[in-house]
């Protein structure tokens, strides 16, 4: 162990602190994953008891996404659902909110319609849901019999109760069974026949259940509409009597027209033409005909379109931020600048081009050794300040979940730095180590950005903390950014008076 | 009468004072935490000193903390068909509540103690004045570094005492007592959220701050020799375990 | 030059320091004797300013410290150099970072000049090859070389020393006074020792003061104080020859 300074050591506790949060956030989390993309769809349920926010919607048990905000709307609960963008869900849709488990979790179940309805988008609204008998319903249902099987008992043991309720329990016994007795008897005397009077009236009623039950509203309307249609049919049949009497007479402009020969030629003389021109582009003579058949033309149209498409969303994903920042530096009370523009063509990767203006300067120095008569050794440091002289970084940038690594040019000197953002990036915890010159000590700055609103940001932290030439200090500041879309709406905003 | 108020109000004047004289203290270093110069080195060395140092302790109390755990929640699961959720109870427990805490009270019988004693040798050895004597402020010098770096490297001990509890866990439930691994992990994504392991964090930190706290205190004031270290070591042990202890109901009831 | 008006100072409302009054001659040795437990070390400790008085005034060339605060008084303390009773050496560090820590943090030397002058202090003590002993290896003789080389790291114009002689066998005591004196005129600083150790007073002091009873009763060169005819200090000197002897 010792062959490890204590600067190894804690190093690598931290780093393996970091690794280890970072993955157990990622395994555990969804951070980064469901909130960016898909849509939204909201749904209206009787109920939710039970339904929490983010858990899971599924269908056929694979998760298409999450559930979102829970409000009322009207007496009913309005949930919205975060559904993957890959999943494409029709208006036929219906949700359920299921159980799962003893525990009871709830979750929202979907019921994928028919492919062939429309897609559900952004914001539509899922019309069928299915109200399922959950536990609750059921514990009160339970209760409601329960209830009831009290009663009976309670009359019953009013009944019993006493000496009278005795006698007449007594003597209904004894009927009871007299009556069981002869029954008994008649039923072996006439064993098959009862057999089969029964059976009869089961199967006789049963028929009669199902009937009842389940087509009882159809027979009522078949009958109904049954007299509506033999009146309408009665009404029809005069109608039409009259009608062909006209027609027959030759009397209104149909009947003239059907009655005319020439009439009749023309049209199926332009009919035939017409038949002619399909035919032809079936066939694929003439150009339109060509067109429309050729399988290649059809491809090349498909091909266009989708390159189009991938064009148009590369550059949709393709962004840039311009962002000014300032800090106070507490120890000599200067402020330091940062112009930055950031461009960053894929969600997890950008570039960060930027220029500081450094009340510090930029800073050479040279060392010199001197040995005079006596042998003794002398050390001058000589530190030459360049003020008024911009510092310029440029750096790659990757982001992986919550993690930014950076790397390039930093303030003029090569270096490195890592971004950690919480709370859903309204803080940035950063760590910038550059200027690793061996005779001094590197250049370390720490410091966090706090956003609380759109554009704008706070920071603070510690520059150049281990510095050895005292130039290390505290700052605090704050800072602007604005992307493309921004600036373009910012400018058009700022045009349109002029036009 | 007199007498008597006076016999039973000793002690709880003697608490506040105690607590007053923390109050005092901690406003200093709190002074002291800004001023220059920023004594990273010392920072460093007590960063190795409170949290690689104390790792391999850690480690073992971690593990079998997830061990034990596993064991007694499959035992009572079991009754009712429950052992899926053996992983997410030792992960939860863990992440919220065991991790931070034992993790604290390790430090604090290991490091704290050390900084009581410490802190108490160079107070009795005139070794505090020396340093007043050479114009070095000893609360800059000596106390602050090691509360910074206990409050800095407890959540990493943390974090480290998180993982290795739910892997003592996940031998115990998984390889011994035969849950399906598959199940195990689901429940724990189930129910574990970040903020769990984030809150346990930030309450480690807290913890860290609490227990150098004491011991720089106990530390600082000794008075009485060897002897007074002695019972100053004693004294910043017990104080820091029960404050830590008291403190985490509270920060459990604010946080989750 | 160190002066002391009307200096008062109890511990738990027992009077130590009552109304002292002391002028300090610059570039000599003085001497304070009395009781252990009598309050030396709290005057010391008041010249210093790591104890604060109730009232009455310190004036360190002519800056009363008692109103500075930390700041100010920190840049008086440079000024200082203390021996502590057991030289108070930070047992985390090695002899040559304890001599080097007041140059690491009040100088802005570089690591080898800073190895150069450690050597020098080191040898002007008496010391060679130590410096990767840690304290706990050294004799009590030997820490307090070390200790004296640490408060001499910075040149101090004023040396204190806390009973330097203490805990040591007599010839220890011996090559200690030697070094007192040794020191001082090789710096030609104002030294200031705190001592019940009657032969090694008048060995090597220019002025000897006695404190009793939280005042000053005598003051004088060791002749003076020798042919003195206060009874308090007649017998405090000549128990302590008895004691020896014994």
């Amino acid at each position: 162990m010792s062959k490890f300074s204590a600067e190894a050591k804690v190093g690598l506790l931290v780093v393996a602190g970091i690794v280890i949060l970072v993955f157990m956030s990622m395994r555990v989390g969804d951070i980064g994953f469901s909130r960016n993309g898909g849509y939204s769809l909201y749904v209206l349920f009787d109920s939710v008891t039970g339904l929490a926010e983010d858990t899971s919607v599924e269908i056929a048990g694979v998760e298409v996404g999450r559930v979102g905000k829970i409000a009322l709307q009207n007496g009913k609960a309005l949930v919205t659902l975060k559904i993957r963008p890959e999943i494409r869900l029709t208006e036929d849709v219906s949700a359920i909110i299921r159980t799962r488990g003893i525990l009871g979790d709830k979750f929202v179940e979907l019921i994928p319609g028919s492919s062939t309805s429309p897609a559900l988008a952004e914001g539509d609204t899922i019309k069928k849901t299915i109200s399922t008998i959950d536990m609750d319903m059921m514990m009160s249902a339970l209760g409601d019999v329960a209830n009831d099987i009290k009663k009976l008992t309670t009359s019953l043991s009013n009944v019993a109760g006493g000496q009278s309720g005795e006698d007449a329990l007594r003597s209904i016994i004894d009927n009871s069974r007299e009556m069981l007795e002869t029954l008994n008897k008649t039923v072996q005397e006439n064993n098959e026949d009862v057999t089969r009077i029964i059976a009869n009236f089961s199967e006789f009623s049963e028929q009669l259940k199902e009937m009842g039950n389940a087509n009882s509203e159809d027979i009522r309307m078949i009958v109904a509409n049954v007299r509506q249609a033999s009146e309408m049919v009665e009404d029809l049949m005069l109608g039409m009597g009259e009608i062909t009497a006209k027609i027959n007479n030759g009397e209104g402009s149909l009947g003239k027209l059907v009655n005319d020969e020439e009439t009749v030629e023309n049209l199926n003389a332009a009919l035939a033409s017409l038949k002619n021109v399909s035919e032809k582009i079936d066939n694929g003579e003439g150009t339109l005909g060509r067109l429309v058949n050729d399988e290649e033309t059809v491809e090349n149209l498909n091909e266009t379109l989708e390159s189009i498409n991938d064009f148009l969303a590369q550059q949709e994903r393709f962004k840039t931020y311009l962002d000014y920042k300032a800090e106070y530096l507490t120890d000599t009370s200067d402020i330091k600048s940062y112009v930055t523009l950031k461009i960053q063509p894929k969600e997890d990767k950008y570039y960060i081009l930027q220029l500081v203006d450094d009340p510090r300067g930029k800073k050479t120095v040279t060392e010199y050794t001197r040995t005079d008569k006596n042998g003794n050794t002398t050390y001058e440091r000589v530190e030459e300040v360049e003020k008024d002289k911009l510092k310029f970084s440029a750096q790659i940038a990757k982001r992986y979940h919550d993690v930014v690594l950076r790397g390039g040019i930093i303030e003029s000197t090569g270096g490195f730095g890592l971004d950690y953002y919480l709370f859903e990036d309204y803080l940035k915890l950063s760590f910038d180590a550059f200027d690793f010159d061996p005779d001094t000590n590197a250049h370390l700055k720490i410091g966090a950005d706090f956003s609380p609103i759109k554009h704008i940001y706070l920071t603070a932290g510690y520059d150049d903390f281990i510095s050895d030439n005292d130039t290390d200090s505290f700052f605090i500041g704050a800072g602007i950014n604005f992307s493309d879309e921004d600036i373009k709406s910012l400018m058009s905003g700022i045009s349109m008076p002029v036009q | 009468m007199l007498r008597l108020f006076e016999f039973a109000g000793r002690p709880f004047i003697y608490l506040l004072e105690e607590f007053g004289r923390i109050l005092l203290f901690l406003l200093s270093i709190a002074a002291w935490l800004f001023r220059k110069p920023f004594r990273l080195k010392e920072i460093l060395k007590q960063m190795e000193f409170v949290g690689t140092n104390s790792l391999v302790v850690v480690l073992i109390t971690g593990t079998f903390t997830g061990m034990v755990l596993a064991i007694q929640s499959y035992y009572g699961f079991r009754k009712f068909g429950g052992e899926s959720l053996v992983g997410a109870t030792v992960a939860l427990a863990i992440t919220r509540e065991l991790g931070p805490v034992f993790t604290a009270l390790m430090v604090t019988g290991r490091a704290g103690s050390a900084m009581a004693a410490a802190i108490g040798t160079m107070r009795v050895t005139e070794q505090i004045d020396a340093l007043y004597t050479m114009s070095v402020n000893p609360v800059q010098y000596l106390v602050v570094p090691r509360v910074v770096a206990s409050i800095i490297m407890l959540p990493f001990l943390t974090i480290v005492s998180d993982f290795i509890g739910i892997a003592g866990g996940y031998f115990v439930g998984v390889k011994l007592l035969d849950i399906n691994s598959g199940i195990f992990m689901a429940r724990i994504y189930d129910l574990l959220v970040v903020d769990d392991i984030i809150n346990g964090l930030i309450k480690s930190a807290v913890f860290g701050f609490i227990l150098s706290l004491i011991g720089c205190y106990k530390g600082f004031y000794t008075t009485g020799g060897a002897e007074g270290v002695g019972k100053a070591t004693t004294q910043a042990v017990v104080m820091a375990s029960v404050t830590i202890l008291v403190s985490d109901y509270f920060l459990t009831a604010v946080m989750f | 030059m160190i002066e002391l008006k009307k200096i008062k100072k109890s511990f738990n409302g027992q009077k130590v320091l009552d109304d002292i009054d002391l002028t300090i001659e610059p570039g000599k040795i003085t001497v304070i004797i009395g009781q252990s437990g009598g309050g030396k070390s709290v005057l010391l400790k008041h010249m210093i300013g790591l104890i604060r008085p109730d009232s009455g005034k310190i004036m360190i060339d002519g800056v009363d410290t008692t109103t500075l605060g930390e700041k100010e008084l920190n840049e008086v303390r440079k000024k200082f150099g203390m021996l502590f009773q057991d030289a108070a050496l930070f047992d985390s560090m090695n002899v040559g970072d304890n001599v080097a820590f007041p140059l690491k943090e009040h100088t802005k030397l570089k690591g080898r000049e800073i190895k150069a002058i450690v050597e020098k202090k080191l040898l002007q003590v008496g010391l060679k090859d130590v410096t990767h002993k840690m304290p706990s290896e050294l004799s009590g003789g030997m820490r307090k070389r070390v200790g004296l080389a640490r408060a001499l790291a910075l040149d101090p114009k004023i040396i204190l020393f806390d009973e330097p002689t203490t805990g040591l066998d007599p010839i220890m005591c011996d090559a200690v006074d030697k070094l007192i004196v040794k020191t001082q005129q090789e710096t030609g600083a104002t030294c200031i020792v705190i001592s019940h150790d009657i032969d090694s007073t008048f060995r090597i002091a220019h002025t000897v003061a006695m404190l009793y009873h939280g005042k000053i009763i005598e003051k004088g060169t060791p002749e003076e104080v020798k042919a003195t005819g206060n009874p308090v200090v007649r017998q405090f000197i000549e128990r302590k020859v008895e004691d020896n002897n014994f």
